[in-house]
């Protein structure tokens, strides 16, 4: 089991300084070398939930079973360092863990390869387009070799080709390196076509409603009957739960 | 595979940069033909030159030396608050201390370090922290939370924090911070000098215009201007620049 949450909530002040419960009483696990993605409206406190998981914010309530060492994330609005070019965007965590400049460049150049970009390195973000700078962001959670890789809503601000090559990407990656990742999304076939399990939320204050076991094969055809199936199923239960 | 797609510069901000840098260079060009017609009609005759140019080198040195110091001062105190996580909690309190005229402070700097140069720096680093130390707080305060969250996550914690995250992050309030904090620290200078009235442009201008001698203050005037100019053009424009290129969103 890479991770546990059991009863977790969580508050927060809002903007007038009053208590708000974004989320109430979570429970699910993620078994190690998993693909889970979660899903819910907007105000699920999808992405408080993944801040509570990573340690970056404190639960109200509940226990957190972190079965993990290394974690990484890939962020919607990329979050790279504005001031660092793309081959030291990807070896930060790596000179953060004292890696000698030389090893570290190695391993960022290979990184940078595997998604693409190896051309790029000496470009600033300012100087990439949205999808260049999703895959500097997965080549540096790649980089420092994460056991735990988590991906809040990682595909919303590409365009739909962009979207699609680095969901391809992403699935060789997942395979190459056998890592556990948790993916935060709002399309339903993006979920079922990278998912093993689908965490269902509700939102005001977010909470688990339901969680599906994807067991279609892979790789997924998502132009079967299957597949479509699966999508008008997972679409009728959530217009159901909300 | 997706090839390399520079962004092209925003036009919008491009034409704007550019008209500015036209407005600067009119002006200057109308200031130095100012200052080479008064010559030529023989306005600065009796200026003193060599006792202008010592007094100007004297408070630029004031004010580099007064700028370090503030520079050193302002961003070390922004950063450790911005890593303290004390921004929201001490924010009030600095903008209350900011508001006092610092000119009403002027008596204590004197009181206690007498009519030296000490005083006169020390005073216009009391004027030149506060717009760094604002700026950079600003910046840490408004940073997207996922970028501190991805240093956080990716290593940059503890006293890493400062040097990986906080400062680059500052680097471009730095830079809008020198620029507001020098404006005012040659006001705070001279100011300082005009009432000490010991060496410098102040007390060359104030014995000049105590003589009824006030072409000595306006030649001063010209070449102070030509030294803001020139530092802008040299300096902080490139910077300025650089810095919005590459912390472009």
């Amino acid at each position: 089991m890479a991770l546990a949450l059991s009863r977790v909530s969580a508050r927060f002040d809002d903007a007038a300084a009053r208590e708000v419960s974004v989320l109430k009483e979570i429970s699910f696990s993620v078994s190690t070398g998993e693909f889970v993605s979660i899903i819910g409206p907007s105000g699920a406190g999808k992405s408080t939930l993944m801040r509570v998981i990573l340690g970056l914010m404190k639960p109200e309530s509940g226990t957190i079973v972190r079965n993990f060492s290394k974690p990484a994330m890939v962020f919607q609005n990329y979050a790279l360092f504005p001031w660092l070019s793309a081959i030291d965007n990807v070896a930060f965590g790596l000179r953060m863990e004292e890696m000698s400049r030389k090893e570290r460049e190695q391993i960022a150049r290979e990184k940078l390869k595997e998604v693409g970009l190896a051309h790029l390195e000496k470009h600033y973000p300012a100087m990439l387009s949205g999808g260049q700078r999703q895959r500097i962001g997965l080549a540096r959670a790649l980089a420092i070799s994460p056991d735990l890789l988590i991906m809040d809503e990682p595909f919303s601000n590409l365009d739909t080709i962009t979207a699609e090559a680095l969901k391809a990407d992403l699935l060789k990656i997942w395979r190459t390196y056998g890592m556990t990742i948790l993916m935060v999304n709002h399309l339903i076939p993006d979920a079922i076509e990278l998912s093993d399990q689908i965490i269902v939320m509700g939102a005001h204050p977010g909470c688990v409603k339901k969680i599906i076991s994807i067991d279609l094969t892979r790789p997924r055809d998502t132009r079967s009957e299957k597949f479509f199936k699966q999508v008008d199923r997972l679409t009728e239960d959530i217009r159901t739960i909300s | 595979m997706i090839r390399s797609v520079a962004r092209p510069q925003d036009s919008a901000w491009h034409r704007a940069h550019i008209t500015r840098r036209r407005r600067t260079w009119i002006i200057m060009t109308g200031v130095i033909c100012a200052a080479l017609v008064l010559a030529a009609f023989g306005y600065f005759g009796t200026v003193g030159w060599t006792a202008l140019g010592e007094a100007i080198i004297r408070t630029t040195y004031r004010l580099v030396l007064a700028y370090g110091i503030a520079l050193v001062f302002g961003v070390s105190i922004a950063l450790l608050v911005g890593w303290f996580s004390l921004t929201d909690a001490l924010f009030p309190i600095f903008d209350v201390l900011q508001n006092i005229p610092s000119f009403a402070l002027i008596p204590f700097f004197i009181y206690f370090l007498g009519y030296t140069d000490w005083m006169i720096i020390l005073f216009a680093v009391s004027s030149i922290t506060w717009p760094i130390l604002f700026a950079v707080l600003a910046a840490i305060k408004g940073a997207h939370k996922d970028l501190s969250d991805a240093a956080t996550i990716f290593g940059a914690r503890g006293w890493r924090r400062i040097p990986y995250y906080l400062a680059p992050l500052s680097y471009p309030a730095i830079l809008t911070g020198s620029i507001v904090g020098i404006a005012i620290g040659w006001e705070s200078v001279i100011g300082a000098e005009i009432i000490a009235n010991t060496s410098g442009f102040g007390a060359f201008i104030k014995t000049a215009s105590a003589s009824g001698i006030n072409q000595a203050a306006i030649a001063g005037m010209f070449v102070i201007l030509i030294i803001v100019f020139v530092t802008n053009r040299l300096i902080w424009a490139p910077l300025l620049v650089e810095s919005s290129k590459r912390y472009a969103e």
